[in-house]
């Protein structure tokens, strides 16, 4: 249980970080990638691997 | 708005949607596979009966019980334990679906390592699912990975040291059949392991056989692994089937390899333990594109080629080695080894009716045998 809650704090952390930075970037193509990589952390979020 | 102040929230939205629909078609896979036990069943039961710890958790698994009119032995049969093997699998649930018990108890557990099926083996582009048909429509089965899902046991360890001692790669730590005797406090497969252990010795079980697979080119395969304590049944049951026609063959369970049913089982619950290997192309190393058509029809240009080299310890010809013929060897080797039962240890036998032969599964097909999809 313990682990699996610093999984969800990692997870939650980073996936913050790359919405942030989707939010803060100029360039729509840098924009683009944030946004893909948000779709693994977010599915990450949600426990489905 | 500007354009570039909306793109953000655009793909955002995006990002939102595409992880809906994904998230749903994964989630998907934890949906379990319908089994319809036929009339002989005589109690529907959760692993968890024997190890209460285990109720609500993802290694929490149906057992089937199937008791006759007449006192005599008791025979698990495990399916699933490698959800990656579908002939062991799909054995399990026809002998659920179809057998009545007339003498002693039949258990069996299709769906060993339950957490197992509700993934697939990462970088391997695994087909979800295989359908087999039935009379009714097509049922359909998950295909699932070798061991239990990181969402329900996570992290894996660098090395992983099993109950029995045995020093293994870390991915092993979640493969039940390394688990074996189990640990009641260990982690998910290994409680699973010690539910199976408590039932065994609850049940007095005297006969274990656990139904897997292996690729063409691993060794033991066509294979009956035994325990000592089951010498006898497993060279008996051998000489039946190869007066049927199925070449097996006889591999003795290594003493020293820890952690497997048909040691563990054997030591540490002191039955008759036996596990079942078929040779299964779709988690092979030298298949080519992975599909549920390669699943249930087993036909592999690669393989062919292989077998041609010399390369496979099975024969494998243009035609493969489909579903059909590897249920039906586990079928064959299943009864087999009752009948050996019965000669070894007459009152501790077990009599069953109503059971599928393996020249019926192979002339009508696995779906004959099958329950229709609701």
């Amino acid at each position: 249980m313990i682990m699996r809650l610093i999984y969800h704090l990692i997870v939650l952390v980073l996936a913050a970080q790359t919405a942030w930075y989707l939010f803060r970037e100029k360039k729509f193509w840098k924009q683009a990638g944030a946004a893909l990589v948000l779709i693994l952390f977010l599915l990450r979020l949600a426990l489905v691997k | 708005m500007s354009l570039r102040r909306a793109s953000p929230f655009a793909l955002a939205a995006l990002a939102l949607a595409a992880c809906f629909f994904s998230g749903r078609e994964f989630v998907s896979m934890r949906a379990a596979d319908e089994i319809h036990p036929g009339p002989g069943l005589t109690a529907a039961r959760l692993l968890s009966d024997w190890f209460p710890p285990l109720r609500g958790t993802p290694g929490d698994t149906p057992v089937f019980v199937f008791r006759g009119a007449a006192a005599g032995g008791a025979v698990l049969v495990l399916g699933g334990t490698h959800p990656n093997e579908p002939a062991g699998y799909v054995a399990a649930v026809v002998l659920a679906e179809n057998i009545r018990a007339a003498k002693g108890e039949v258990i069996i557990i299709p769906r060993a390592n339950a957490s197992g099926f509700t993934h697939s083996d990462p970088q391997e582009a695994s087909p979800q699912r295989y359908e087999i048909p039935t009379a009714g429509g097509k049922r359909s089965f998950r295909l699932g990975s070798r061991v239990t899902n990181p969402v329900d046991q996570w992290p894996d360890p660098t090395i992983y040291v099993n109950p029995g001692g045995q020093k293994l790669a870390g991915i092993e730590s979640r493969n039940l059949n390394r688990a074996y005797p189990g640990k009641r406090g260990g982690s998910l497969t290994e409680r699973v392991a010690y539910a199976i252990m408590a039932l065994i010795k609850a049940e007095g079980v005297v006969m274990g056989i656990d139904l897997h697979e292996s690729a063409p080119e691993y060794p033991v395969n066509n294979a009956i692994v035994f325990h000592e304590n089951g010498a006898d049944l497993a060279a008996s049951a051998q000489m039946a089937l190869q007066a049927e026609g199925f070449d097996f063959r006889l591999e003795a369970s290594p003493p020293n390899l820890r952690g497997l049913s048909h040691r563990e089982w054997g030591d540490a619950a002191g039955i008759m333990a036996v596990l079942i290997e078929t040779p299964n192309a779709s988690h092979g190393r030298l298949k080519g594109r992975p599909s549920a058509a390669l699943v249930v029809e087993g036909r592999d240009a690669f393989y062919e080629k292989a077998a041609k080299l010399g390369r496979l310890f099975v024969p494998f010809g243009p035609e493969g080695i489909p579903l059909k013929e590897r249920v039906a060897r586990h079928l064959a080797a299943v009864s087999a080894l009752l009948d050996a039962l019965r000669e070894i240890t007459p009152e501790k036998s077990v009599n069953i009716e109503n059971m599928p032969s393996a020249k019926a599964v192979l002339s009508q097909g696995i779906g004959s045998y099958l329950h229709p999809p609701n």
